[in-house]
């Protein structure tokens, strides 16, 4: 489970956000990107003594003064049903999170070998195409047409 | 001059009120606030520190860089007299919350 996964799996619920300073927000979440700026709605403001309180319609703030997110744990369960679903679809796709990696180093392994014998056969046919003044190898097979 | 601010500051975000429905489309993220909605309005600011301003937002960019008008700063706790500072440019990566003064105030305690 990814933090931002619960986090944007979170939208549109009620959590609490403390800051580093200690000063919490009560809210309902409407958005929050990748920098874990978020913004909410109909929010509670405590301060850090837990001594004074205000309310505010709207507000956002920044991702890095946040010390931690509470929410409830139900969205655990629905951020898991979303992972799922979004894994499964990847699948269906073809593109597994390690299944990919597999597959193109093994073909990457195979395909070394077999490439590594056509340039022996190459180095044998260099000669014979540099006779002929092949236009592809011109450099090489000159330079050897014109040692013999 | 104030419109001129908010004009810019618009423009790069988001392209201006009129292509900003095209501009999701595109790869480029936009801001999950539109500081659009706040300019001309009164806005309070808190920065890293502690320190807090409340004035009238005319621009921005999407650094969150703002600039604000008829600003007043104070500090978290009241340990310091509030100072008035009127046309300021505000630094983006300070800032820590932006929330409109309208509708929010003071409360007794909401969890009794």
């Amino acid at each position: 489970m990814l933090p931002l996964a619960l986090l944007t799996a979170a939208q549109g619920k009620p959590m609490l956000v403390e800051l580093k300073n200690g000063v919490t927000f009560n809210g309902h979440l409407v958005e929050c990107d990748n920098f874990m700026n978020v913004t909410l709605r109909e929010v509670y403001q405590t301060s850090a003594d837990g001594e004074k309180f205000w309310k505010m319609k709207e507000m956002f703030v920044k991702g890095n003064m946040i010390k931690y997110f509470r929410i409830a744990d139900s969205i655990l369960d629905t951020a898991m049903e979303e992972q799922e679903r979004a894994r499964q679809s990847g699948r269906s796709r073809g593109g597994g999170r390690g299944g990919r990696g597999g597959p193109p180093s093994r073909g990457a392994r195979g395909g070394g070998p077999g490439r590594g014998g056509p340039p022996g056969g190459g180095r044998g046919g260099g000669p014979g195409r540099g006779g002929p003044g092949g236009g592809r190898g011109g450099p090489g097979g000159r330079g050897r047409g014109a040692a013999r | 001059m104030s419109g001129r601010g908010g004009g810019r500051g618009g423009g790069p975000s988001r392209g201006g009120a009129p292509s900003g429905g095209h501009a999701g489309d595109k790869k480029k993220r936009e801001s999950i606030l539109n500081l659009q909605t706040y300019v001309d309005q009164s806005i309070r600011v808190k920065f890293m520190g502690g320190r807090e301003v409340t004035g009238i937002l005319k621009g921005y960019d999407q650094l969150m860089n703002l600039v604000m008008d008829e600003v007043v700063e104070e500090y978290e706790n009241g340990s310091m007299p509030s100072r008035e500072l009127g046309l300021v440019v505000l630094r983006g990566p300070n800032v820590v919350l932006i929330s409109p003064t309208d509708g929010s105030a003071e409360i007794e305690n909401p969890f009794n």
